[in-house]
């Protein structure tokens, strides 16, 4: 019978696309809507992924990546003894405004890195190298920050254009002179603009010598030691506060500092709120969805079913072809949608608009959701179909 | 006629069957009593409303009565659960609906299938037993198109393949032929007769048609809920309020 089941499914090309299309728009819905929900929330903590240190140190009261509290350049020689560190680097964050050549001003995120080590330094340097930040007033931008500094002029075919910086464009930071030497590619952050690199004494300079320009120490462990473990003994002996720099949002380290910056904003924040109403809001469309189609696919065979079970079928067989064409409706729905949303997923990444994280949770999440809602169906069907007496059929 | 040919297939005895709240009640069946033998198709006639399709329920066991005892090959249906229902169903019984009840989408042969299926026989087996019944209706080569791409006429022939497939003892028709032309009624009462004839088997068929009496052996008449008299000769019966 189940063999039947699934003709019966499959008998009707019309009704099973629209079935299909039905569960698949609300498993593209359901999975897209939380990856970039994901996608957004992952910049609070872009700086975790674009600043590469195993641990990161910082003042005590520091609770997220974002809102950095300066330490006393002392610290760092604090940081430096204690036992397991294998060596420590300074890191500069900050927003500050930079004046282009035409005049205007832009706020961009200042990032200084130590020039010893580049610990911190961008992975991918799509222009220049990084050795060049050791000449005098050199700074690296990110691509897209890049663009967005860049200046618009009319083009030959007199729409507007916007030519990018490139090397060996110029601006300035609090009146000193800013050379790029190199263009990075970094992941977008949600605060701030563009990221702009230098070193950690030049943004001392850039800065104009801020009584305190010590962001974060970034810290490498020796061999043998676990971040975790060096963490520990940093707080024991410095009194700082140490961050491991995992970016799975998901477990429960309480270290990981990308996931303390995640649920910072998810609490303090009405940006989950706000995104988080539009991913319920895909939710709700998509159980709605499939549940509708596959109601109506349910009713629609009801009569049927009635036949069979006035023919003999007891209600354990037909209860098994439900779920049969509910669950094969529900596979092959969410394979087509969780397939789409990749896709889209693949084009938004390559683009990095509108972010996009999907998370393996977030199929798993997904695919729990069509099958509960399969399951959901198929008991109503078979409520129904119980309730349906078999003397009907007899009539018209 | 041998002796076989005249035990009793199905006997109902005082049935009442009652419908609606017990202050808006519909009484369907009232004392009714009914017998049909082994070998024979006897069909049950009567005015709208008079209880025929509730009379064929109650033998199929798809309705329980309020009152009165129903035999099937000797065995009682009161007191059988609706599981053990299921499976005297399963076993004994044949449907042609009005209403064909063909599943769409589903090819022909499938549809045939689906008492061999429900029985529990392989897809395989099921296949060839209705391919060889779809022959006997004159259906050959269509076993795997769609049921509506085929005339009504050709629908009650599939839907006579699938009551017959299983080769059930009884066979319940509740007007097969009212939804057809009267040369496509006539033709499937004599497809009808021509395959359920078997010393064995029981055929009961409702039905208003008064133009395919001629294939009844007997014909018990209805009205208001009970069998008022069983004839055997169709000529015998007042055919104006049908
Ligand atoms: N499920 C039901 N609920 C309420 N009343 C019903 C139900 N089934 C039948 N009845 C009523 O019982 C009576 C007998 O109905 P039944 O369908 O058995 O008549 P019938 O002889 O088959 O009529 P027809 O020739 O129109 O098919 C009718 O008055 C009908 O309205
Ligand atoms: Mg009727």
């Amino acid at each position: 019978m189940y063999r039947l089941a699934l003709n019966m499914l499959f008998g009707d090309r019309a009704k099973l696309a629209m079935l299909l299309c039905g569960l698949a728009f609300s498993a593209l819905l359901m999975a897209q809507q939380s990856s970039v929900f994901f996608g957004i929330m992952s910049w609070t903590y872009t700086p975790m992924v674009n600043i590469r240190a195993q641990v990161w140190v910082s003042d005590p009261m520091v609770e997220q990546v974002n809102d950095a509290k300066p330490l006393r350049d002392t610290d760092l020689g604090r940081v430096r003894s204690v036992d397991g560190v294998a060596w420590a680097a300074p890191l500069h964050t900050s927003f500050v405004q930079a004046r282009m050549q035409d005049g205007n001003f832009k706020l961009i995120t200042l990032v200084g890195i130590d020039a010893d080590t580049f610990a911190g330094a961008p992975a991918v340097l799509t222009q220049g190298r990084i050795e060049d930040l050791r000449l005098p007033d050199t700074v690296i931008v990110d691509e897209w920050g890049a663009s967005l500094m860049g200046r618009m002029t009319v083009g030959p075919d007199g729409k507007p254009r916007n030519t990018p910086l490139k090397v060996g464009d110029t601006f300035e930071i609090n009146d000193i002179q800013a050379r790029i030497v190199g263009i990075c590619k970094v992941k977008r952050a949600f605060t701030g603009g563009p990221f702009v690199y230098t070193t950690y004494d030049r943004a001392k300079g850039y800065t104009l010598g801020a009584r305190r320009t010590l962001s974060f120490m970034l810290v490498e462990p020796q061999k043998g030691v676990t971040p975790t473990e060096l963490c520990d003994r940093i707080e024991r002996d410095t009194g700082l506060k140490a961050w491991t720099s995992d970016t799975v949002i998901w477990s429960w380290g309480e270290r990981s500092l990308a996931r303390n910056t995640f649920w910072w904003f998810w609490t303090n924040t009405g940006i989950p709120f706000s995104f988080g109403t539009a991913v319920l809001l895909g939710l709700f469309v998509g159980i709605a969805i499939s549940g509708q189609t596959f109601y109506s696919f349910v009713l629609e065979n009801l009569k049927y079913f009635a036949a069979i079970k006035a023919m003999g079928a007891g209600m354990g067989v037909i209860a098994r072809m439900l779920f049969v064409q509910a669950f094969t409706a529900g596979l092959i729905g969410f394979g087509l949608g969780a397939g789409m949303a990749q896709g889209i997923g693949r084009v938004m990444i390559e683009k990095g608009m509108p972010p996009f994280v999907m998370y393996p949770q977030i199929l798993w999440a997904t695919f729990v959701l069509v099958l509960g809602i399969s399951f959901v169906s198929a008991i109503i069907g078979i409520i129904k179909v119980s309730r349906v007496d078999a003397a009907s059929v007899f009539r018209g | 006629m041998s002796r076989l040919a005249h035990t009793v297939a199905v006997r109902a005895s005082g049935v009442d069957m009652f419908f609606g709240t017990p202050d808006n009640q519909v009484v369907a069946l009232k004392q009714a009593d009914f017998e049909a033998r082994r070998g024979e198709l006897i069909m049950l006639v009567g005015p709208s409303g008079c209880g025929k399709t509730t009379l064929l329920s109650v033998i199929a066991g798809t309705l329980t009565p309020q009152a009165g005892t129903v035999e099937v090959f000797g065995q009682r249906l009161d007191g059988l659960g609706q599981e053990e229902l299921t499976a005297f169903r399963r076993k004994n019984l044949g449907f042609v609906f009005q209403s064909f009840n063909l599943i769409p989408t589903l090819t022909v042969a499938e549809n045939v299938m689906i008492p061999l299926l429900i029985q529990g026989r392989p897809y395989d087996e099921a296949h060839d037993r209705a391919a060889a019944i779809i022959e006997k209706v004159g259906l050959k080569g269509r076993e795997e198109g769609r049921p509506n791409a085929l005339s009504g006429g050709q629908q009650q022939r599939v839907a006579i393949a699938r009551a017959l497939v299983h080769e059930p003892p009884l066979l319940i028709c509740d007007e097969p032929t009212s939804a057809l032309d009267k040369d496509t009624g006539g033709h499937i009462m004599q497809l009808v007769r021509d395959l359920s004839r078997s010393p064995e088997r029981c055929v009961v068929v409702v039905t208003h048609d008064h133009r395919i009496f001629r294939f009844a052996d007997r014909i018990a008449e209805m009205e208001d809920g009970r069998i008022s008299r069983v004839v055997d000769d169709p000529k015998l019966l007042d055919t104006t309020h049908l």
